[in-house]
């Protein structure tokens, strides 16, 4: 500090001076910019509408889109400052090749050499499959149509998969064993016209607050959540069901039983849009509100009370997250919600759906064209029409496209641990902060033989495993189109330069696949993401994902466009799915599949006690590779807490504050403060994901759902121990009389 | 969202309404007085027109529609430029009721432009106005020298001083934007519409302000906070602040241990040299008067080094009619001019030292109870009591005595005996405030005792064992040396004893989040 400030005589008014901006009004001066780039923000599927405001070529302030369907004007405190993620201390800069055991800067050219040698090398040696792709849902839908052709065509490899199967995949084939197809039926609308709305394992007000806004609009819902915590959604409902861990399949199961018992279904519906209805009435015969209310520690009143309101809905939405998609039993749990909607005929209509509300920002548009777990537009490997068609899209013979999908994620991890798959390609995704059972993970890593990692940060947990690491641009450095949860196209647009060498993955993968020698037959022509745009419009034209009518241009006007946007396509409305009753399978009638309940895998015992379920904090995105470099977000949640209720606390002698250890049969999350709290049942913790230092994975376990392939995150059987470090600093700030600390009134619980 | 958990009587006619409605009774808190008034244009986050005569804009809060996403502190620091450490907005926690009928509350403040705004009425320099046009306390950071004595002040912990500056802010309610008819960035940036703008009648607001006040927050009697909080209905009536366990000490503020310790030294010096005159002393007191006179200079020197714009300090002076601390300054200024002329006149044996003496000793007290009265705040609950003057006026009389003793002038009965009246009494002080802090209901108070038994235990000990030895040493014998051995250890004793003053208030606040790190003062 100057001479002057410290004397007094400059106290920085020119930093801290105000001034008025043309279009957001008075402000502070430095965060006026030159213009404002409208775009979506980058962070979670709600798809905020946003500014981003630019001055001398940096990021200086954002602001909410108040004319933008989704969010009209407001973002969740993570967008509020996304522009500081732009100029984040840990940016990736420059390529890196690992040399004698050390990263060092490369050029772009000896990069993309390095990784197509040593690519080409394993598959020449071990067969094209033994190459694998972890790709995410933070890419443009451009890039994931790019990377898609790139990886199966061009590599010749179908072992690719995004993180979208930690988070989505379990409504994925959900959606697809019920409706034939992938693709969320509702919108936010829905939120605003119905009157139930039951929300099963999703705390929107955490993870999706501006979603929040739309429950608000609408004065006539009842509010039911479901969930094993008293989250902040429970907390906003008007009937809360404070049900076991992974009890849910029982429970909806126990609704369609009582629905069906007093005839509050709709049978013609039913005879007209599905099948499978005697088979499903048969297996939840057991289901009574008896069996049930043992299953979940409901009571039965409760059970028959959620069943009748949910019957006499006019419109009855349901909504789920993670609670749901964690979980060996997941895809059944989606099918069981399906089930319930579509035996009261409760889909398709403004304020009806089975609603999966997304995770990442563009989730959806991988899921869309990613070329993982479906072909290109909603696509069956199985199905050859369906190979043959894209096939003449793309004017290439149809045996170069895949009849069975490849390794999903976790199976690309373990045949990684077998040395099956030798080369690993990881696009923005952090597995080392997000897969279960971190030692698994870990090993697989340290197996490849050649670890490529491309992010827009580095060093992460992953990238500093990686042998070549490729800079890549951010949300605000590039451009391209995001498909939210309710199915909105929106437009994403760069406002600042990436920087150092930071490309676009677009841009990236162009180059490999000139490298590669297949960018004339796969890609001729392309510079731009519209160039992928316009070809993925032509892909996805017929299909339930049609984007043919839609424009870049038209996209801006609209802030956004829900797809099926068919060519010639006029008016821009809300739009739902399956409105005509018509499904996407051969004889075009939902499936109703039996879903059974099952106690989850890993049941708590003498040594384990105590049950462990994860989730977020509003402040903090994912494994925080982000949100961890923004100092507001940083201030605001700056560590991991597990909290845990007083009962368990009492008897375990902790204290609020303690630091703890959380102990499974895999491993040890070290000195996470303690909060003790009534929010989490006796018997059961709570820890958040994002923390590396704190990585609730090293306690998770290897359990995935045999459809969907999506981790059992949720249910890990722990036990807490005090940390040693804690015990030895503990000493002085120990209160030893007790008698000074603030008395609670006692219910007599303790 | 204003329901009890487990059930909104959706159909109260149906007969599976059976529920957990026992349970659900026990946390139902008599609503009465907590209803809900919504404001007349309930479309408009702001009012459509400015406030009139005898009006003011406040803020009213919706604690049962809050999510707690704390939309608001960015949007807050972003309007303003803040580093993330400053939050002029910030969002606090309060949890009651037992699973499942547990409910967590966010409270979401900035500055609530009180009534009687302490912040105001004890700045040295009227950095802060009230509007007269719109009843805003607002603060000019030009004025402000960063004294920090408004953090001190306010039981909500609003102004905030940032050192990059050297200044302290606030939350001025985007007075600029409420100005050009747009809502302030926090109410702008709520997707709940928790947050609003509304116009309060300031002599209703005065006679019944019951909806300031809040669980979680400190009582509004303070400085008659205009916030108005509609809470939620069922509040569980155990709900209480989150962050209620951690207990962290308050910055050392060095400068003002020393300043507060040498002033008083000073005084208690000049006092005893005095007293040894009326009493007709023939030892020469020069070395003592002029020792004094070094010492009362070197604390005013170490005041500055508190504030952020030290070459500001003179302003100080500026609001004597109002601040303590103001008024502090006065009063040690002319102390140091007149103990300059004492000095000066006992040391040339000049006529009239006796009566300027009985002036310096007067502006001794009157400038130690000034600075007593400064930390006499009811925002800082363990400073604000009768312990608070006595023990600086003890810290004077004996360090003065043990001064006057190791420079020879006093012995024998008189130093031996009025250093252990002063010891006795200043540990006699020390231990009825901890046991008044240990039996109080108040959790600030309750805490401050918890820190000294714990974290601040050892520091405690040792102070009152310095104290203690300090007082008894020239019992054994009276030889300059072992007299200024006593003294360098009671002026030990108190200077740890003022650095405990200071590290063990624990300051009222609003409610903070459980984990994130603690708002400090300076």
């Amino acid at each position: 500090m100057s001479l002057k400030r410290n004397l007094g005589l400059d106290i920085l008014s020119e930093k801290y001076a105000y001034a008025t901006d043309e279009t957001t009004g008075y402000t502070s001066a430095r965060k006026i910019p030159d213009n404002w780039v409208a775009t979506t923000c980058g962070y979670c599927s709600v798809g905020c509408g946003m500014f981003v405001g630019v001055k001398d070529g940096r990021a200086v302030a954002v602001r909410g889109n108040p004319a933008h369907p989704v969010n009209s004007g407001t973002l969740c405190p993570k967008g509020l400052a996304e522009h500081y993620t732009l100029e984040a201390p840990n940016r990736a800069k420059y390529p890196l090749l690992r040399q004698n055991g050390r990263l060092s800067r490369v050029s772009w050219d000896d990069a993309l050499d390095a990784l197509l040698d040593n690519f080409l090398a394993v598959q020449g040696k071990h067969g094209p499959e033994a190459l694998g792709v972890i790709s995410t849902g933070q890419l443009v839908t451009e890039e994931f149509y790019t990377l898609g052709k790139l990886v199966q065509l061009g590599f010749g490899t179908s072992n690719y998969d995004g993180n979208t199967t930690l988070c989505m995949s379990t409504a994925v084939s959900g959606y697809k064993r019920s409706f034939g197809s992938d693709g969320p039926p509702g919108a936010y609308e829905d939120l605003e016209k119905a009157d139930i709305i039951l929300l099963i394992g999703a705390n929107i007000a955490e993870n999706h607050p501006i979603l929040c806004q739309h429950l608000e609009a609408n004065p006539r819902k009842t509010l039911i959540v479901a969930d094993p915590r008293v989250t902040k959604t429970a907390m906003m409902a008007d009937l809360f069901l404070p049900l076991k861990p992974r009890s849910d399949i029982a429970l909806i199961n126990g609704m369609i039983h009582i629905l069906i018992q007093a005839g509050m279904i709709d049978r013609d519906y039913i005879a007209r849009h599905t099948t499978g209805f005697e088979e499903l009435a048969q297996s939840v015969r057991k289901y009574t509100p008896r069996h049930v209310s043992e299953i979940t520690g409901l009571e039965e009143e409760l059970i028959l009370k959620v069943a009748f309101i949910y019957g006499q809905a006019k419109a009855a939405f349901v909504g789920w997250t993670m609670g749901v998609n964690h979980s060996t039993k997941g895809t059944e749990t989606v099918n069981a919600i399906n089930n319930l909607a579509l035996i009261t005929g409760n889909i398709g209509r403004p304020g009806a759906s089975p609603f999966s509300i997304t995770g990442q920002c563009n989730a959806m548009g991988t899921r869309e064209s990613g070329f993982t777990s479906s072909l290109p537009g909603y696509r069956k490997f199985e199905n050859a029409d369906d190979r043959e068609e894209l096939a003449g899209l793309w004017r290439i013979p149809q045996e170069r496209i895949p009849a069975a999908r490849g390794l999903a994620y976790p199976d690309i991890v373990e045949a990684a641990v077998k040395q099956q798959i030798r080369a690993l390609w990881v696009i923005a995704t952090n597995p080392v902060v997000s897969f279960p059972n971190l030692d698994v993970l870990r090993q697989s890593l340290e197996s490849v033989e050649f670890l490529v990692v491309q992010d827009g940060f580095h060093p992460t947990p992953t990238s500093e495993l990686a042998h070549l690491v490729l800079p890549a641009a951010i949300w605000g450095e590039k451009e391209g189109t995001y498909t939210n949860s309710e199915r909105r196209v929106s437009k994403v647009n760069p406002a600042v330069n990436p920087p150092g060498e930071a490309k676009p993955d677009f841009e990236i993968f162009l180059a490999v696949a000139k490298k590669l020698g297949c960018y004339d037959e796969l890609f001729h022509g392309w510079t731009t993401p519209q160039d992928a745009f316009e070809e993925w419009k032509r892909v996805s034209a017929g299909r339930l994902c049609d984007y043919s009518g839609m424009s870049y241009e038209l996209i801006e006007q609209h802030g956004g466009i829900q797809w099926p946007f068919p060519r010639g396509a006029q008016e821009v409305t809300t739009s739902r799915l399956y409105s005509d009753g018509c499904f996407q399978t051969e004889d075009g009638r939902a499936r109703l599949f039996c879903a059974e309940w099952e106690p989850f895998p890993e049941q708590p015992n003498r040594e384990f006690p105590l049950l462990l379920n994860t989730g977020r904090t509003v402040e903090h995105w994912h494994t925080r590779t982000k949100t961890g470099q923004v100092p507001i977000l940083e201030r605001m949640a700056p560590n991991a807490w597990l909290e845990m209720n007083p009962k368990d606390a009492h008897q375990l002698k902790l204290r609020p504050h303690d630091r703890v250890d959380v102990v499974s049969r895999r491993g040890r999350i070290r000195s996470v403060e303690l909060r003790v709290t009534e929010i989490v049942a006796p018997g059961q913790v709570f820890v958040p994901f994002h923390f590396v230092e704190s990585n609730a994975n090293q306690v998770t376990q290897s359990a995935f759902d045999p459809i969907s392939r999506e981790p059992n995150y949720k249910q890990s059987a722990v036990r807490i121990e005090k940390s040693e470090k804690a015990r030895e600093l503990r000493g002085k700030a120990r209160p030893k009389r007790r008698s000074l600390w603030p008395r609670r009134q006692s219910n007599g619980s303790l | 969202m204003q329901l009890p958990l487990l059930q909104r009587a959706t159909d109260g006619d149906t007969a599976m309404c059976v529920l957990a409605l026992a349970e659900a009774s026990e946390v139902v808190n008599d609503d009465s007085g907590f209803a809900e008034v919504l404001p007349v244009d309930s479309s408009s986050r702001i009012p459509a027109r400015s406030p009139g005569a005898g009006e003011q804009y406040r803020f009213h809060f919706n604690m049962g529609k809050c999510i707690g996403c704390k939309c608001c502190v960015v949007a807050c620091n972003e309007q303003n430029g803040n580093p993330a450490e400053i939050n002029w907005r910030r969002v606090g926690e309060v949890e009651g009721g037992w699973y499942p009928n547990t409910r967590r509350f966010h409270i979401s403040m900035g500055c609530n432009h009180c009534l009687e705004p302490s912040c105001l009425i004890g700045c040295p320099v009227e950095a802060y106005t009230k509007d007269s046009a719109t009843g805003i306390v607002q603060h000019s950071a030009d004025a402000c020298i960063g004294c920090q004595y408004c953090t001190w002040n306010c039981s909500y912990g609003v102004p905030q001083y940032n050192p990059e500056r050297g200044v302290v802010g606030k939350c001025d309610m985007c007075h600029g934007r409420l100005a050009e008819g747009r809502e302030p960035a926090c109410v702008y940036a709520c997707p709940e519409e928790a947050i609003r703008i509304e116009i309060v009648n300031i002599e209703e607001w005065k006679r019944d302000y019951a909806s300031a006040n809040a669980p979680g927050l400190p009582s509004a009697d303070d400085s008659i906070s205009t916030t108005r909080i509609t809470l939620p209905r069922n509040l569980p009536p155990d709900t209480r602040k989150s962050d209620i366990y951690r207990i962290r000490t308050e910055a050392a503020h060095w400068p003002l241990v020393v300043m507060t310790v040498l002033t008083q030294l000073s005084g208690g010096t000049f006092a005893t040299l005095w007293f040894l005159q009326i009493f007709g002393t023939s030892t020469p007191l020069t070395t003592a008067a002029l020792l004094a006179l070094l010492v009362g200079g070197l604390a005013l020197g170490a005041s500055t080094l508190h504030l952020g714009r030290p070459v500001h300090a003179y302003r100080a002076l500026k609001m004597w009619k109002r601040s303590w601390l103001s008024r502090e300054v006065l009063l040690f200024s002319c102390f140091s001019a007149v103990a300059g002329v004492y000095a000066a006149l006992l040391t040339f044996r000049l006529p009239g030292s006796f009566s300027v003496g009985a002036l310096t000793t007067l502006l001794g007290i009157a400038g130690i109870t000034a600075s007593a009265w400064i930390y006499r705040v009811p925002a800082r609950p363990a400073w604000n009591s009768r312990h608070t003057p006595i023990d600086f006026l003890l810290t004077g009389a004996l360090l003065g005595l043990l001064l006057a003793g190791a420079c020879g002038v006093v012995s024998g009965p008189p130093l031996t005996m009025g250093a252990l009246l002063a010891a006795s009494t200043q540990l006699l002080n020390q231990a009825t405030k901890f046991l008044w802090m240990t039996a109080s209901e108040s959790h600030e108070l309750r805490s401050t005792a918890r820190l000294l038994s714990t974290t601040l235990a050892s520091q405690f000990l040792t102070r009152a064992g310095l104290l203690i030895i300090g007082a008894l040493l020239p019992l054994f014998s009276q030889g300059r040396r072992l007299t200024s051995t006593a003294f360098a250890l009671a002026l030990a004793g108190e200077i740890l004893g003022r650095y405990l003053f200071f590290v063990s208030v624990v300051p009222k606040n609003m409610a903070a989040p459980y984990l994130a790190a603690e708002h400090r003062g300076a």
